[in-house]
């Protein structure tokens, strides 16, 4: 067999250490993600305080030996607080994320495979989507439904799932003509075993590509309608939420409410980015031919 | 009785230029053909003229743009034209087998070569043990020669030649011992005896169990040495079709004889002589015979529809004026 006796395959290790030297910014990337996931699975380990805990003996104090970041309005220690708001971040940022592939991946495969009302459907509803700001749609129906957790990860979700519907179009729709899925058919494959078999794992790679970027968004996404009020509500540590809290102090001098939070939520969104971005690099024949 | 006979099948594209004017391009017209068991029957004529797309119709293969407007096709008895798309797959891969023309992009690319084969088994027989699956699949690809079939089993398409991923798609498509095989230019990219040993396979499969096969080719060695009966299509019509002995040695219908006289040898023998022009065009197809234009021996009378006549050695003929035997 070609190769296989000459080049034993590269070991889990290996891979990863060849990935990280393909791309820089994925890696820088991959760190920031690691110290946030560790802050978010110890934070009640690693926090000082219980983050929704009133230090009625401390309201708005600068940061000190006991409240290294300060406090809030309510005495709630603004350094536990930020540490806790990674987990926000997560909750929010994963499953809204599945929920985007869940639906959007089989949706594309499907329309890009078929064609016909399926596909004048969704590319429709992704259009509107596209020119309709998502922050204003994500607004109106968290203000309708009621701001919890759930419904900003629906929403995120199913805004998110259009994107990925699109992407997975395109790639079902090129692989489609004139190539081994019709063979596939003509051996008597059934459709799904094509769609999810045949075609999900040559059209899926413009989609993974995006995973860390679609992740960035929803992360972004959630802070801004926390910030805005219709989102995740005070008093729990999420970083939008706290940043309301923060604006207001601002001006009277409190900086130590809003910045904590707001860095954090940067620090995040950035690494995100830089993941995807080089993970795009990466997985993206075309990107990284165009790299070479 | 025929196994498969193809009635009168006509097929559209319609398509809107730029000038957003319905354009439709009549690529078959009448295609006329019959395979019966036991025997391999070429298919042979002109890019364009519409082999393909006879293969595809038959095994519901036409994309949207492409439409059946009229015609039969039987299979065992039964119009595959009415067959309901959810019955489809059950016969494809089973009872009907294709291989189609690429082989570099015919199998996918992301699913190993003993996956691909095993699952097409796995498809129609999804309660055979899969030890019984297997062994299927290496002997199938031990008979179309790949060498060490176990190993090949785990290997990548990308892998494989174009040769050699020609003949895994061979592979699959006769591992169900399908009654009827179609085969568009199954051989060509092949080199001489590779192809030689998968025709004697073929052939062997279509004596040993009754098989029909419709081998679409522009080889017409292949059609010598490997076929029984023999159909010559231009314009998205059959225009002569009968035994191989009679239609390659006495060519009845002017294009035929046009087209068996551009074989090297014969042209080396300076027994034919070449006739020039180029395929008409499908959108705007001439009343009467296709082939007037090109023809040598055409007369006005070649302006209506050209008749249907016997040849006298079970075969047809599409002429006015064919050729006197």
């Amino acid at each position: 067999m070609i190769g296989d006796a000459a080049i034993a395959p590269p070991g889990l290790g290996d891979r990863i250490i060849g990935l990280a030297r393909r791309s820089g910014t994925a890696t820088a990337g991959a760190l920031i993600l690691l110290g946030f996931a560790l802050l978010a699975l110890l934070a009640p380990q690693v926090a000082p305080w219980d983050p929704v805990l009133p230090d009625l003996t401390a309201i708005l104090a600068e940061p000190s030996a006991a409240h290294r970041l300060g406090t809030d309005g309510n005495g709630m220690d603004i350094l536990s607080r930020t540490i806790h708001g990674s987990r926000y971040a997560f909750m929010v940022a994963l499953p809204s994320v599945a929920i985007a592939v869940l639906v959007g991946v089989p949706v594309g495969l499907l329309a890009g495979y078929r064609g016909g009302w399926v596909d004048e459907a969704l590319v429709r509803v992704a259009d509107a989507m596209r020119i309709f700001p998502s922050i204003i749609l994500a607004l109106a129906v968290v203000a309708v439904l009621g701001p919890s957790l759930i419904n900003v990860v629906l929403v995120i979700g199913l805004l998110d799932a259009a994107i990925f519907a699109r992407v997975v179009r395109a790639e079902a729709l090129a692989l489609r003509a004139g190539s081994y899925v019709d063979t596939a058919v003509a051996v008597g494959n059934p459709t799904r075993r094509i769609l999810f078999v045949h075609l999900l794992p040559n059209a899926i790679q413009g989609a993974t590509a995006m995973l860390a970027i679609r992740a960035a968004w929803a992360v972004r996404i959630s802070a801004t309608l926390a910030f805005l009020g219709v989102g995740i509500q005070a008093p729990a540590p999420e970083w939008g939420a706290m940043i309301r809290l923060g604006a207001e102090l601002m001006v009277t001098g409190q900086w130590w409410v809003g910045v904590p939070p707001g860095l954090a939520l940067i620090l995040m969104v950035v690494g995100l980015n830089l993941l995807g971005d080089g993970l795009q690099d990466v997985l993206d024949p075309r990107r990284r031919a165009a790299a070479r | 009785m025929s196994l498969l006979a193809i009635e009168d099948l006509h097929v559209h594209f319609a398509a809107r230029g730029l000038d957003n004017r319905l354009r439709v391009a009549r690529a078959l017209n009448g295609v006329d053909l019959q395979v019966r068991r036991g025997e391999i029957h070429g298919l042979v004529g002109e890019t364009g003229a519409g082999k393909s797309l006879t293969a595809y119709a038959v095994l519901g293969l036409l994309r949207d743009s492409a439409r059946v407007v009229a015609g039969r096709i039987r299979f065992d008895g039964t119009d595959l034209l009415g067959v309901p798309e959810a019955a489809l797959p059950g016969l494809r891969g089973r009872r009907l087998a294709l291989v189609v023309q690429n082989p570099r992009t015919s199998l996918d690319p992301l699913a190993r070569i003993g996956d691909q084969i095993i699952g097409v088994r796995r498809a129609h027989f999804p309660r055979e043990p899969m030890a019984e699956s297997r062994r299927r699949a290496l002997d199938m690809l031990a008979r179309v020669g790949i060498a060490d079939p176990a190993a090949r089993l785990r290997a990548w398409p990308h892998e494989f030649s174009g040769g050699m991923a020609q003949r895994v798609a061979i592979a699959m498509a006769l591992i169900n011992e399908p009654e009827l095989l179609i085969a568009d230019e199954p051989t060509t990219g092949l080199d001489v005896t590779v192809q030689a040993q998968i025709l004697d396979l073929l052939r062997g499969l279509v004596r040993a169990r009754g098989m029909a096969a419709l081998l679409i080719t522009h080889d017409l060695g292949v059609v010598a040495q490997h076929c029984d009966g023999v159909a010559v299509m231009y314009a998205g019509r059959v225009v002569e079709d009968g035994p191989v002995g009679r239609v390659l040695v006495t060519p009845r219908h002017p294009y035929a004889v046009a087209l068996t006289s551009a074989v090297p040898e014969r042209l080396r023998l300076g027994a034919g002589q070449v006739f020039g022009g180029t395929p008409p065009d499908l959108q705007a197809l001439p009343a009467g015979c296709a082939y007037r234009d090109r023809c040598g021996a055409a007369t006005p009378a070649c302006a209506l529809p050209p008749p249907l006549r016997h040849d006298g050695a079970g075969g047809l003929v599409l002429c006015h004026h064919p050729v006197p035997a």
